[in-house]
């Protein structure tokens, strides 16, 4: 791989340490993932050669839960990627743009109200992530090509104030439905089973190529929206292309796990510090830190509370947030 | 003077006479004491269970959280305190402007739900805040005899209760020699999940009475995790109870969705042919002592129909 990029700066470590050390990452949350859960008696030694309950534990619910904790973690980390690149925003991604909440928002209407009681949830969710992304960059001014910075952040807080508070009202409804929405909105990945990890694969991994492919555009694009015009690359078409797969990919995440924060924030932050800002090399990478985060956070979710499990999304919340804070106060890419 | 002071004490039992009837009483509760005055005649129950407790007595409440559904108020405690009620709305959430439109002279309210509004319902009448939900069903009839206290109907109350635990002890005596060595298990069921209800709640531990084992561990914790305890197939699987019963609130509900996969189709209930439905209104949300004695109906035409 060349390094004609080194004007974005290069990581700090060695790229194959890194790469190495992300690996090992991936694959011990993996493990973590599949040795917790439900039954106590199911544990790390039975990962090998598993029979009698311990296969069925873990190919029919644990193995799934850790297909879709990476996949979930592929998705989101990969839509904050493409939303800060395309809007050059540090801080853009689907939870400060207000995409999880107005997924969130569609899964609640459709839960709530009898009109939309036909709807697929997972449409709702899609329809409700779309619907915030044109709302937020329509307020940012992004679909006339000057797309004002401030204007995205404050656009997208306000996009997802109004969502949230439409899906809290849901909250003060009896209790049955309450805490199915609840459950809806928490970011909660117990009980997932393969058709769910079936359908986060099926946008995700095409979410992967499209991405890739775009990866060369979103480089143009911290060139500044004038010289990326200047190159052929047309920035209206960039933010409009990368707020679709961002959009695709943050409501099935949330059709399958309901809203979850800090991945689409953190992980691509973390990503450049430790490659560099080639997005050719940050997509791959970004997948594979947010799923790795995301195997963490299904393992200590697990045992956290034991017996009785946290939501997910607390979890990731819990590790991403004091991450957000340091790179806010000591790291260079957010000054 | 001499006559004054020989009539004293019969001026002083003829005032004490006279005030007693507007003298507040003092009731002690979850949240501290409260003065109830003597007979009140507006009262407002933000739980079913209370619900339980005013019709055993023959009272009418004017407000009732019925989670603005009339309906969730079943047909016997209809007939006896009409429906003439105000709905003040959810039991979560209640209204407290339409509780304090209603003039109420007591609220009885939850501990769990209510805590938080306890100062505002007391600014509004006087308060008494018992567990109906996180509580056992011991708990549940010692709220009973509370009520009855503070609704100044004690003596009725004692009679309602010591006729339920005679028709409770007829119950026991038939179901606790089918009951023996069998691990019961009630849960309840959504769209979106599972909560079993554990040896410490009203359903756990009336199971417990009539003799049931139960394989459920209970935590510490808040009362959606020690009480209404929210379970994965996997964890379902690791307490495998020998009878399952199930309250569905959605059709098709998140336990259907379990069918088929191999691990709920080892579950000894479900091998057993012993995941059986109840009522899931009547068994989670009533708590009181016609609940508890349809609860035990119930279970004795299960254990007939399993033999």
């Amino acid at each position: 791989m060349s390094h004609s990029v080194t004007a974005h700066g290069a990581g700090k470590l060695p790229r194959g340490l890194a790469v190495g050390l992300a690996l090992a990452v991936l694959f011990s949350g993996a493990l973590f993932s599949l040795a917790t859960g439900g039954r106590s008696d199911v544990g790390l030694t039975d990962l090998w050669a598993p029979e009698g309950i311990a296969a069925t534990v873990i190919y029919d619910t644990r193995a799934p839960r850790m297909f879709a904790a990476t996949l979930l973690g592929l998705n989101l980390s990969l839509s904050g990627l493409i939303l800060q690149a395309a809007t050059r925003n540090p801080l853009a991604s689907p939870a400060i743009l207000g995409l999880n909440q107005g997924a969130a928002l569609g899964l609640s209407l459709g839960l709530v109200l009898p009109l939309f009681s036909g709807v697929p949830l997972q449409v709702m969710a899609l329809v409700g992530a779309f619907g915030a992304g044109v709302v937020t960059f329509a307020i940012s001014g992004g679909f006339t090509g000057r797309m004002d910075s401030l204007r995205l952040v404050l656009g997208g807080v306000a996009v997802g104030a109004f969502s949230y508070a439409m899906v809290r009202f849901a909250f003060t409804l009896e209790d049955e439905l309450a805490r199915s929405v609840v459950r809806w909105t928490v970011g909660d990945i117990t009980d997932i089973r393969w058709p769910a990890v079936r359908r986060l694969a099926l946008w995700g991994l095409p979410g992967l190529f499209a991405a890739l492919a775009l990866s060369q555009r979103l480089n143009l694009m911290a060139l500044g929206q004038a010289s990326a015009q200047g190159l052929g690359a047309d920035s209206r078409i960039t933010l409009l292309l990368g707020t679709l797969i961002a959009a695709a990919l943050t409501g099935v995440s949330v059709s399958v796990a309901g809203p979850i924060a800090f991945v689409g924030l953190v992980v691509p932050h973390l990503a450049k510090l430790l490659f560099g800002g080639d997005h050719r090399i940050l997509v791959p990478v970004s997948a594979l830190l947010g799923a790795a985060l995301m195997l963490y956070a299904d393992g200590v979710s697990k045992v956290l509370t034991a017996p009785v499990e946290a939501p997910v999304g607390v979890v990731v919340a819990l590790i991403g947030a004091p991450w957000f804070l340091w790179q806010t106060v000591f790291a260079r890419d957010l000054s | 003077m001499a006559y004054t002071f020989k009539l004293l004490p019969v001026f002083s039992a003829a005032l004490i006479a006279l005030a007693s009837p507007v003298l507040a009483r003092d009731i002690t509760h979850e949240l501290g004491t409260t003065d109830v005055p003597d007979d009140p005649k507006r009262i407002v129950v933000l739980e079913f269970s209370y619900i339980d407790a005013l019709a055993s007595v023959g009272v009418a409440p004017v407000g009732l959280a019925d989670d603005g559904k009339r309906d969730r108020v079943i047909a016997p405690y209809i007939d006896v305190i009409g429906d003439d009620w105000v709905s003040v709305g959810t039991r979560k959430t209640p209204s407290l402007e339409i509780i304090a439109s209603l003039q109420p002279d007591l609220i009885i309210a939850d501990k769990t739900r209510h805590t938080a509004a306890y100062d505002t319902l007391s600014e509004i009448a006087p308060t008494i805040v018992l567990d109906s939900l996180g509580g056992d069903y011991h708990a549940s009839v010692a709220q009973m005899a509370a009520i009855g206290t503070a609704i100044g109907k004690s003596v009725e109350m004692e009679a309602r209760i010591t006729a339920h635990k005679a028709t409770m002890a007829e119950y026991v005596a038939q179901i606790k020699p089918k009951a023996e060595g069998i691990a019961a298990q009630f849960g309840v069921t959504n769209a979106k999940g599972l909560w079993l209800h554990s040896p410490r709640s009203y359903n756990g531990s009336l199971l417990e009475m009539f003799g049931f084992d139960s394989n459920m561990e209970t935590a510490d914790g808040a009362v959606y995790e020690k009480v209404y305890v929210p379970t994965t197939l996997e964890q379902l699987s690791e307490i495998d109870p020998d009878l399952l019963l199930v309250g569905a609130y959605a059709d098709p509900s998140f336990v259907d969705g379990w069918a088929g996969e191999t691990l709920y189709e080892n579950l000894t209930s479900v091998k057993a042919d012993q995941v059986l439905p109840v009522t899931a209104h009547n068994w989670s949300r009533l708590r009181g002592m016609l609940a508890a004695e349809m609860t035990a109906a119930d279970v004795v035409r299960i254990m007939d129909a399993l033999e």
